[in-house]
């Protein structure tokens, strides 16, 4: 189950004028692992993952992701080493339709060159047509089929759930960090979700999945890291957290009483 | 009339290049830049000051070089883009919207108040003048114009089937993408600040030899010719046109150019008030921007939708399709949208969690 450490984070602070956010926070992800990340609101996980993605730089500490340093580099430098997040909203791109929007998640930089764009504008369009049939197929798997040529803006909560999914399966990054992918999500959405993470691990990514939605993490992940107060205070399978008096009384207290 | 005509149409050939400049920045990236006519003026100073040689006192200004016409442009447009390529880098790294709008505001303000009082720059006030007939070598006066007709003309195709070409290209979805949500471009590996930039200053390019083709029509050109706030025609001409969309940007700029620019000057003002004329195509110019924004916000011809061609979209049709909404018409689109039913189908349901 356990591979080599994909993404090390080792006692990483951050404060926002005066509030400390994230406090001495270390953990560590395996290769391979579907791993959730839960905490009572206010426990510093969305900070983690800004600070782990480029878009917050910690005040100490240190993050690797497969063996780098990524403190201090954009989040679009972290992103190409392979690295995908997303937020507590679907972020789609509203005006782009919702083929292109998973077009874009699959295509290459260095194919998106202004001059490779004006040079060989043919060579890009069959390079592009010849991956048609497995944009199409992603398309089916995540029922997007009837609205693949319509703006993305139009599209349902879930839809907008689904084609996250679609695009970060067609860029095949190898750590992928879900914010929250349920908010506002149906029960039977909600399963296909399950399933779509389940999928990507398959695919071959990590994934780290902020939720809490309790059963769900059960259910999905092989090991859960639990944070309160801005640090991790439990990371293990989700049976064994069930017994530590501190997540009890931190988060899961809520649930069993 | 004729030559009334071959005018005009120049003219617009011009303005459409520019169009074409701007829409890149603001179309496709976002950017509502108000420096773009500061591109323009400034293509058209140093192609003036490239060609037509040596200053005279009382008139001054820099280099009065004798370069042949298009190469003068050619070095237009690299100064322009080295120019852009300042203001930009301060109004991209970090200001959006309304912010980025007032930074390239103050700038084009700062530089034309520069230019027309700085006078060994471009002789302040009273401009710089003496580039006529650059390519017509001796020809006759009429035949001269309806060949440098003919050179906008084609430089205007050109630059369409080249910015066409991006439009539909990887580069161009992606500048889109990063319009759309910078943040969601960034987390798939986009530069945004990169991508912003490099559009902004392919946009100022096409404005810079905007101005070149425009030094050659006009022959003289002070601060008298132009005002930064002369702008908002051409975003009309991109609004009605179809903003993101080349096609309807060069129509809505002929549209705007032909039809109100030039035809309100048939607009009789009566004597006493000669200045009713130019007001009341100020305020035509408003109302138009005020219906197409009520009746057809995406334009004439919208921005093309990149669809996998089963559906055959081709944005002609929209032109004479008057009762099928354009497909940015949210509204429309939302009552043909598939219910929660098709999305998910109904199935037995998993196992119920702990």
């Amino acid at each position: 189950m356990s591979g080599a450490p994909l993404l090390e984070i080792d006692a990483i602070t951050k404060t926002f004028g005066g509030v400390v956010a994230v406090k001495d926070c270390s953990m560590t992800i395996r290769e391979g692992t579907v791993v959730g990340l839960i905490g009572p609101n206010g426990a510093g996980k969305s900070s983690v993952i800004d600070l782990v993605s480029g878009f917050e730089r910690p005040d100490s500490g240190s993050v690797r992701f497969n063996s780098v340093e990524v403190i201090g580099k954009r989040p679009d430098v972290i992103s190409r080493m392979g690295l995908i997040r997303t937020f507590q909203t679907p972020r789609e791109w509203r005006d782009l339709s919702v083929i292109d929007n998973v077009r874009v998640g699959k295509s290459e930089l260095r194919r998106e060159s202004l001059w490779r764009s004006l040079a060989s504008a043919r060579r890009l369009r069959h390079l592009e047509e010849g991956e048609n049939e497995e944009i199409s197929a992603l398309m089916t798997k995540y029922r997007l089929d009837e609205v693949r040529n319509h703006r993305a803006v139009g599209l349902s909560g879930g839809q907008k759930r689904l084609l996250e999914f679609a695009r970060i399966a067609a860029a095949k990054p190898r750590l992928t960090i879900l914010d929250e992918p349920m908010g506002g999500v149906n029960p039977v959405l909600g399963e296909r979700i399950g399933q779509a993470i389940r999928d990507l691990r398959t695919a071959g990514s990590t994934v780290v999945v902020v939720e809490h939605n309790l059963p769900f993490i059960e259910r999905t992940c092989d090991e859960v890291v639990v944070m309160d107060l801005g640090t991790v205070i439990a990371q293990g399978p989700f049976d064994q957290l069930r017994d530590n008096k501190r997540v009890v009384d931190a988060y899961l207290g809520n649930d069993d009483e | 009339m004729l030559q009334y005509w071959t005018a005009i149409l120049t003219e617009a050939s011009i303005f459409a290049i520019l169009a074409l400049g701007i829409d890149m920045i603001w179309g496709w990236a976002g950017d509502f830049d108000l420096s773009a006519y500061a591109y323009f003026a400034l293509g058209v100073y140093m192609t003036m000051v490239l060609t037509i040689g040596k200053a005279k006192s009382p008139v001054e200004y820099v280099l009065g070089w004798h370069l042949p016409y298009l190469l003068a442009i050619a070095v237009a447009v690299v100064v322009v883009i080295a120019f852009a390529s300042i203001i930009g880098a301060i109004a991209l790294r970090s200001l959006r919207e309304v912010y980025f709008s007032i930074t390239t505001f103050g700038a084009v303000w700062a530089i034309y108040y520069f230019v027309e009082n700085y006078t060994p720059l471009f002789n302040g006030y009273n401009g710089v003048y003496g580039l006529f007939d650059p390519m017509g070598y001796g020809m006759s006066y009429a035949a001269y114009h309806y060949v440098f007709l003919a050179f906008c003309a084609v430089t205007l195709f050109g630059v369409y089937l080249l910015v066409q070409r991006l439009s539909r290209s990887p580069f161009g979805r992606m500048v889109r993408a990063v319009r759309d949500d910078e943040k969601a471009a960034s987390v798939y590996g986009r530069n945004v600040f990169g991508t912003k930039y490099r559009t902004y200053l392919f946009g100022a390019a096409l404005a810079g030899l905007a101005g070149g083709l425009f030094a050659a029509y006009i022959g003289a050109f002070s601060p008298l010719d132009w005002k930064p706030t002369e702008i908002f025609v051409l975003y009309a001409a991109i609004l009605v046109g179809g903003r993101g969309n080349p096609k309807g940007v060069v129509l809505g700029s002929f549209i705007v150019y032909v039809g109100f620019v030039e035809m309100t000057r048939y607009i009789p003002s009566p004597a006493a008030r000669p200045e009713l004329g130019p007001a009341l195509r100020q305020i035509l110019i408003g109302v138009l921007i005020i219906v197409m924004l009520r009746f057809r916000p995406s334009g004439i011809i919208p921005e093309r939708l990149g669809t996998d061609g089963t559906e055959g979209r081709r944005s002609w049709r929209y032109l004479f399709a008057r009762s099928s909404a354009p497909p940015t018409s949210v509204l429309a689109w939302h009552e043909a949208r598939p219910s929660m039913e098709t999305v998910v189908p109904a199935e037995p349901r998993p196992e119920a969690g702990t």
